[in-house]
């Protein structure tokens, strides 16, 4: 007998592509695949806060990156409907921008669609990911549990070697802003949830061709 | 669904041709297949020879250099930079590549898919124009191309019905006075005259029961041939009447109406229905209608030029024919027609000079009133392509007259020459360095003298003889007796019999002037900021086109043609299988001809050497594209006069 499920306190069904999502999961990619044939999704959140715990995702954005290119016909950028709409904020500015509105279900169906036999690339995607993971939990989504890569790690790692001495180290230096400097894409739409994700969209495939040229060939590099 | 990076892309592809030309749903529908992809310096994107991938490119950013192999090594065809669309082989036919492109420095670059684009190019003739006529980079192949230039060049940033001269008005159509008055070829004067003083109009149309024109009656027949010949008003009006009349269609261009009347001096056109006479009438313009309409118009300025009887005054009307030129050139009328008008404007200057020059000395030399001579315009005017007011390169033929009057007859001549050529340069043309000019003795001088330098050219091919022949074979008759040119081209064309092998020396020289391969390698290193070097369109782009043309027409013994773009015309016609090539070498031309003389009036110069990054994105292509036909004429040069077995 399932107590849980017969008191109403078990969870809902998870959604079937949810268990399609897992299953993807269960075939890895092999350590050997050469970096430039890789497929990576490239994503970013906007968020009301830093705390994982209380803010809220507002948007979503990603893109797809594979065999060196940015496939810009898989470009996605979601908004979530604030929680708590102030109604009375709403008069005041008189109008609400017209946003492509989509359901967390939506917006976590898409990702995961989307995230299927992908590397997950982000700055500071770490973060990143808890948000998305808490958007997802109500609906069933448990652990993200595709390969990371994040491009702030990795840009530190091209030029302090494997292991590096995280103190050592002004992370602001490592800033999406400072590296898109750096290795001079202009900041566009900087601080939207798809803007972003586009940098450092742009911002991988650089380093993935500076990462070939010290040695860093295959998946197994990448990730160890 | 609209996203920011969609939209990114968008905002960057719609500055540029042929996106530019796409309406936001298709841009949107293209933006949205586009992928990004980053090259480091040295990587190759493609090489030559390999089949052509499934999408074209548009530089994002960096710089993208389209490479050949000459003699085994590695030469820039091409520099591409932000904007740039290449590799478009893959949309056209699938070829394989053929040459290489590889990153110049770090470059992002976008590769469009085909499969979006191919749609795109059947619906959107815009856009299926720009690549048809090679605008895109390192597209070589433009042979049937070059045609097409011209149509895009005046879709880009304009719309396509403004290309009319009726521009001045600003009307597209032709505007003609309607309704018509007409009467039946059964009426008598007396009714047609009435007619026209009911309606108030100067002239009248005669009709058949068909109301097809037949005639035209205008005040001046009235008086002429009416009152002066005593004839009554019961005379039928087909007894007085002008004819044929010259028709023509009512949709033709108006520039071609416009430059028939001011060439063969219409003071009257009748548009039928479908163009000739035996059609019904539908209306009638007349040079009046126009000069009401447009002050400042080529016939307006022709016939002032004509009454003028002052040097200044001259100058004056010549000064403002310039202002004509920038706004015919800015409103992209067809070279023909500009060089058409311009060379009228300056015949029409010559023989009032002349006429001015002959009143003023004919008194001294009564036993020479009746010496016949001509006028020749030699080299750019004399092929009718001069546009700007460069070197004077004419000549005077006169009759040859008996020995006791030889030194006379070449006093009177000299005197007239003389009085031409400072009124010509009172009207800011320039002197010719070399003196190739009427006012030097040696080139004004009797038939007999001309043909013996015509036939020392022909048959004593040095060097020197070839640099006269290009410039005195074009020659033409501007003023006096056509006969005595006539005597000339005719004893040309004997002597080049004789001396066949002139031709081959002929062309050996057009081949003087080897295409400008080299200019965009200068362009490239002008790019990494040294010193900016100037392009001579003159010598690299228009006189091997006009040296092979002349050559060619020469060989074909063609008479009486002489502009470049009309001589490739005929050559088209005269050789079918290379019709494409001929007539892309004839706009090729027209192209340097306008970019030129925009660089002149934009530099208050010759216009002769242009700097390369003065000219627009389109410009640059256009210019670049209008380079290839001149190689392949050189070819066609080489086999035909079999110029590799021709020694110096």
């Amino acid at each position: 007998m399932d107590w849980k499920k017969l008191f109403g306190f078990a969870p809902l069904p998870k959604p079937e592509f949810i268990k399609v999502y897992e299953k993807s999961m269960e075939r890895k990619i092999a350590g050997g695949k050469p970096v430039s044939e890789l497929e990576f999704l490239v994503i970013d959140t906007e968020t009301t806060g830093l705390d994982i715990k209380r803010d809220l995702v507002l948007s979503y954005g990603a893109v797809q990156v594979s065999h060196n290119r940015i496939r810009i016909a898989s470009a996605r950028e979601f908004y979530l409907r604030p929680k708590k709409r102030n109604r009375e904020a709403i008069k005041v500015h008189g109008l609400v921008r017209e946003r492509p509105y989509v359901s967390r279900e939506q917006l976590i169906r898409s990702f995961l669609d989307d995230a299927q036999h992908k590397i997950l690339v982000g700055h500071h995607l770490g973060f990143d990911l808890a948000m998305m993971e808490r958007v997802g939990r109500s609906i069933g989504l448990g652990k993200i549990k595709n390969p990371v890569l994040d491009t702030f790690n990795l840009a530190l790692r091209l030029d302090m070697g494997k292991f590096y001495d995280p103190q050592a180290v002004v992370s602001t230096d490592y800033s999406l802003d400072k590296l898109c400097e750096r290795y001079a894409i202009s900041p566009d739409d900087r601080h939207t949830a798809a803007g972003d994700a586009l940098l450092a969209a742009q911002l991988l495939v650089k380093l993935l061709k500076a990462a070939e040229k010290k040695g860093i060939k295959t998946f197994a590099d990448l990730m160890g | 669904m609209a996203n920011v990076i969609v939209n990114r892309v968008i905002e960057f592809l719609k500055k540029y041709p042929p996106f530019s030309f796409l309406s936001p749903e298709l841009l949107a529908q293209v933006g949205r297949e586009v992928d990004l992809v980053y090259f480091e310096e040295g990587e190759f994107l493609f090489q030559k020879g390999e089949p052509a991938k499934s999408y074209f490119f548009v530089v994002k950013e960096g710089a993208i250099k389209l490479t050949d192999h000459f003699e085994g090594k590695e030469e820039t065809v091409e520099i591409c930079d932000e904007g740039d669309v290449f590799g478009v082989l893959a949309l056209l036919g699938k070829r394989p590549y053929i040459l290489n492109a590889r990153a110049d420095e770090n470059s992002l670059v976008m590769a469009v898919p085909v499969g979006v684009f191919e749609k795109i190019l059947s619906e959107n003739n815009k856009v299926s124009l720009y690549f048809a006529s090679g605008f895109a980079s390192g597209q070589v192949v433009v042979r049937s191309g070059l045609s097409q230039t011209q149509k895009v060049r005046t879709l880009f940033g304009r719309d396509t019905n403004e290309n009319g001269l009726m521009l001045f008005s600003g009307q597209t159509t032709i505007q003609f006075s309607h309704p018509v008055i007409y009467c039946h070829t059964g009426n008598t004067v007396a009714e047609a005259v009435q007619k026209m003083s009911r309606e108030k109009v100067g002239s009248i149309i005669i009709v058949d029961q068909n109301k097809h024109p037949k005639g035209i009656i205008t005040d001046k027949d009235l008086r002429n041939r009416l009152i002066a010949q005593n004839l009554p008003y019961s005379t039928p009006v087909t007894k007085i009447m002008s004819q044929p009349v010259v028709t023509a269609k009512k949709d033709m261009e108006f520039s071609q109406v416009y430059l028939n009347m001011v060439k063969h001096r219409l003071h009257h056109l009748v548009f039928t229905e479908d163009g000739s006479s035996d059609s019904p009438l539908i209306g009638i313009i007349s040079d009046h209608d126009i000069l009401l309409s447009q002050g400042n118009s080529p016939a307006v300025l022709i016939k002032a030029l004509q009454e003028s009887q002052d040097i200044h005054e001259l100058a004056k009307l010549r000064n403002q024919a310039e202002g004509m030129l920038k706004y015919f050139l800015e409103n992209e009328l067809a070279i023909e027609f500009i060089a058409g008008i311009l060379t009228e404007i300056n015949d029409t200057l010559i023989r009032r000079a002349i006429s001015m020059a002959r009143s003023r000395h004919e008194a001294v030399f009564p036993e020479l009133r009746d010496l016949q001579f001509c006028f020749l315009a030699l080299g750019s005017e004399g092929r009718g392509e001069q546009l700007l007011r460069t070197d004077l390169d004419n000549a005077i033929v006169y009759e040859d007259v008996a020995d006791e009057l030889k030194e006379k007859a070449q006093n009177f001549m000299h005197l007239i020459a003389r009085d031409v050529m400072d009124i010509l340069f009172a009207c800011d043309f320039h002197s010719c360095p070399a003196e190739m000019m009427a006012n030097n003795p040696q080139w004004c001088q009797p038939l007999g003298q001309w043909k013996k330098y015509f036939s020392q050219w022909i048959r004593e091919p040095d060097p020197q003889s070839l640099m006269m022949a290009t410039i005195f074979f074009d020659f033409r008759a501007v003023s006096g007796k056509q006969a005595l040119a006539d005597a000339l081209t005719q004893h040309v064309y004997e002597e080049i019999n004789q001396a066949k092998v002139f031709l081959n020396f002929f062309a050996k020289n057009a081949l003087l002037n080897p295409p400008p391969l080299g200019f965009f390698r200068n362009f490239m290193i002008e790019k990494s900021g040294r010193h900016a070097e100037k392009f001579d369109i003159k010598l690299r782009a228009m006189m091997p086109l006009a040296d092979a043309a002349r050559v060619l027409i020469l060989s074909h013994q063609v008479v009486g043609i002489n502009n470049t773009f009309k001589r490739y015309e005929k050559l088209a016609e005269l050789e079918p299988s290379q019709a494409a090539l001929y007539r892309d070498a004839g706009k090729a031309y027209e192209i340097f001809m306008r970019i030129r003389a925009l660089e002149g009036l934009s530099t208050a110069s010759s216009g002769r050497f242009i700097q390369p990054d003065s000219l627009g994105k389109l410009q640059r292509q256009l210019l670049k594209n209008a380079f290839f036909p001149i190689d392949e004429i050189q070819k066609i040069l080489k086999v035909r006069f079999q110029l590799d077995y021709f020694g110096n």
